[in-house]
């Protein structure tokens, strides 16, 4: 049993008018006419119309034409129903059009390649040409897209901006039309950033260009801060609702530049409510905020960590200050309170020294160039610091003062000294004043027991080899001598030599 | 015992049905596109295919390949045995449903 291979052959005009029909039922049910959804019947009929259009003999074969009236049939839609409904609406209806459109036109090209399925097999293959699919998207990229997309840019951008003053807008209706920007680039992103990215982001910035502006002038610190903060968290927002992923990183970056890059000096010297005034009245929570927000930008937090270490500074030597002065108003009357004045003043700085240190845990997240900031700022104030204790010493040494008092305060002392961790800085200090400590701390009447516990102090914050040199000692005068040798030595070789 | 659901029913010119598994069907491409498209075809409710061209010693031969060529996928070496008289049609045939 054989088939019978005489087939009619069939006339392209012939075939045509089969395709035609079901190209119309098609644009009919996209349209909303009533249709009889296609059955298999009609598709088997539509595909083997194709199927031996395209593999008669040569003079009848008619995949090129075909191939050309697939592509029209979609122009002729496009250009006769799609484009004037588009033109005729606008802003969020016009949207909103479009995406009706753009899910139809996708429709279609699935089902017209469907049927015209046999083409893409072999002729397009054999003539380099693109895919029905690709086809079909191309047509309603440069017809439809190409006409709409400046208008679809402006209309979303103000959506958006519509938001940004707190509207409600169909958030659902921006990512459809974002997708097909996304969609229409075929694979790449180049169109989503041309035609619309760049836009937005330029419009972004001139928004909070304007916005930063006004707030600068009318708002306190931490009130701009505030709002800088909730406008960073809304635009994340926003990536997450409708924009594309990849913004994310460059529309936070337009925000972080237009609110806090260019206005950072200007904030933080704000006269009553700047870094410097927050400092002064503790307000933790600001703090915080500060370093939230400035360790986004690139060098940042440098400013932030200046004025820290000046405040700590200025509020340092303001307490050393106090105490020389107090000292010396004091000086004629009770001698007694010199002891307890010096204390004060140790415990002070500790105080200064516990709370900086609070801040820079909790506040700035033991960032490490507040660390350092601290450090700096103590290195300072220690200069002066150990030159006022000295004097201090100097002028109580008169007096007698107790065991305790010298044992506290060389243990306080040996805790700041922990901050001075440049050895030259140490020995330096040691070498103008290293007489006048170590007289005073011998001068009291008990040699062994203070001594010891300071220098237990000492060997447990500082440099070991200082302190073991100190250890050596048995008597006063021993101890005098060693401790004025390293005082005039440069270093760790003379240290180790005075030790042997 | 195969489902009802799990099944496609291939009718040939002379109209004799062939009925097989969803499975088989779908190594055909033509018959996989119609199958599974997301518009709504009515043989996807139906699950019936209607082959016009085809008669139904061809069609006997077409699905035979469908499950041999499910097996031979999962590895077992078979033999498929063809009648020289009927390649020409059945090559034709595997065309039109670019099997």
């Amino acid at each position: 049993m054989t088939m019978n291979r005489e087939r009619e052959v069939i006339e392209l005009e012939q075939g045509w008018a089969v395709m035609q029909k079901g190209i119309t039922k098609l644009k009919n049910l996209l349209e909303g006419v009533p249709e009889q959804q296609f059955n298999s019947k009609e598709y088997i009929m539509f595909y083997k119309t194709i199927y031996k259009m395209c593999t008669q003999k040569p003079l009848q074969d008619y995949s090129q034409q075909l191939y050309d009236r697939y592509r029209e049939s979609f122009e002729e839609y496009i250009n006769s129903t799609v484009l004037p409904a588009l033109r005729e609406k606008h802003d969020e209806f016009m949207l909103r059009e479009l995406v009706m459109r753009w899910d139809n036109h996708k429709i279609m090209v699935r089902w017209l390649s469907r049927f015209f399925n046999y083409l893409d097999r072999y002729f397009i293959a054999r003539k380099s040409l693109p895919a029905l699919g690709e086809v079909g998207l191309m047509c309603f990229r440069d017809l439809v897209y190409a006409e709409m997309k400046t208008n679809v840019k402006d209309a979303v951008i103000t959506l958006i901006d519509r938001e940004r003053e707190g509207e409600q807008i169909d958030r659902a209706l921006l990512k459809s039309v974002l997708g097909i920007f996304v969609e229409i680039g075929m694979g790449n992103m180049d169109v989503y950033e041309t035609d619309f990215e760049g836009f937005m982001l330029q419009d972004t910035a001139a928004y909070y260009s304007h916005k930063a502006a006004s707030w600068i002038e009318e708002d306190s610190c931490p009130d701009y801060m505030l709002k800088a903060e909730e406008c960073l968290k809304r635009e994340k927002e926003r990536v997450g609702h409708y924009l594309h992923a990849s913004s994310e990183q460059k529309l936070l970056e337009k925000v972080q530049h237009e609110l806090l890059t260019k206005y950072e000096n200007h904030l933080l010297e704000k006269e009553h409510s700047g870094c410097d005034a927050l400092l002064r009245d503790d307000k933790v929570e600001d703090l915080s905020r500060m370093y939230r927000l400035f360790c986004r930008i690139s060098r940042g937090l440098e400013p932030v960590a200046a004025i820290f270490r000046q405040h700590v500074t200025d509020e340092g030597i303001m307490l050393v200050k106090q105490a020389a002065d107090a000292a010396s108003s004091n000086k004629g009357e009770k001698k007694d309170s010199v002891g307890a004045q010096e204390q004060a003043f140790v415990c002070n700085v500790n105080e200064l020294h516990d709370k900086c240190l609070l801040y820079v845990s909790e506040c700035f997240l033991n960032d490490s160039l507040f660390h350092e900031a601290l450090k700096e700022a103590f290195c300072n104030i220690s200069e002066e610091l150990l030159v006022t204790v000295f004097d201090l010493l100097k002028k109580g040494g008169s007096v007698k003062l107790s065991d305790e008092a010298i044992e506290d305060t060389s243990e306080k002392v040996g805790e700041l000294l922990a901050y001075i961790g440049d050895q030259d800085l140490f020995a330096k200090l040691w070498r103008i004043d290293g007489d006048t400590l170590a007289s005073s701390l011998t001068s009291s009447s008990n040699e062994g027991v203070p001594q010891h516990s300071s220098l237990q102090q000492l060997r447990d914050e500082s440099d070991p080899s200082i302190v073991v040199a100190l250890m050596g000692t048995t008597t006063t005068e021993d101890f005098f001598t060693r401790v004025t040798t390293l005082g005039r030595g440069s270093g760790k070789d003379s240290q180790l030599e005075s030790h042997e | 015992m195969v489902r009802k659901e799990d099944t496609v029913r291939l009718i040939s010119a002379e109209g004799y049905e062939f009925v097989i598994e969803r499975e088989a069907a779908l190594v055909s491409n033509t018959l996989k596109n119609m199958l599974t498209s997301t518009g709504s075809f009515t043989e996807t409710q139906l699950g019936e295919v209607r082959f016009p061209e085809i008669s139904a010693p061809i069609l006997e031969k077409v699905c035979q390949y469908f499950y041999w060529s499910l097996q031979f996928a999962s590895g077992k070496e078979t033999e498929f045995h063809i009648d020289p008289e009927m390649t020409l049609e059945l090559m034709m045939a595997a065309n039109y449903l670019h099997t």
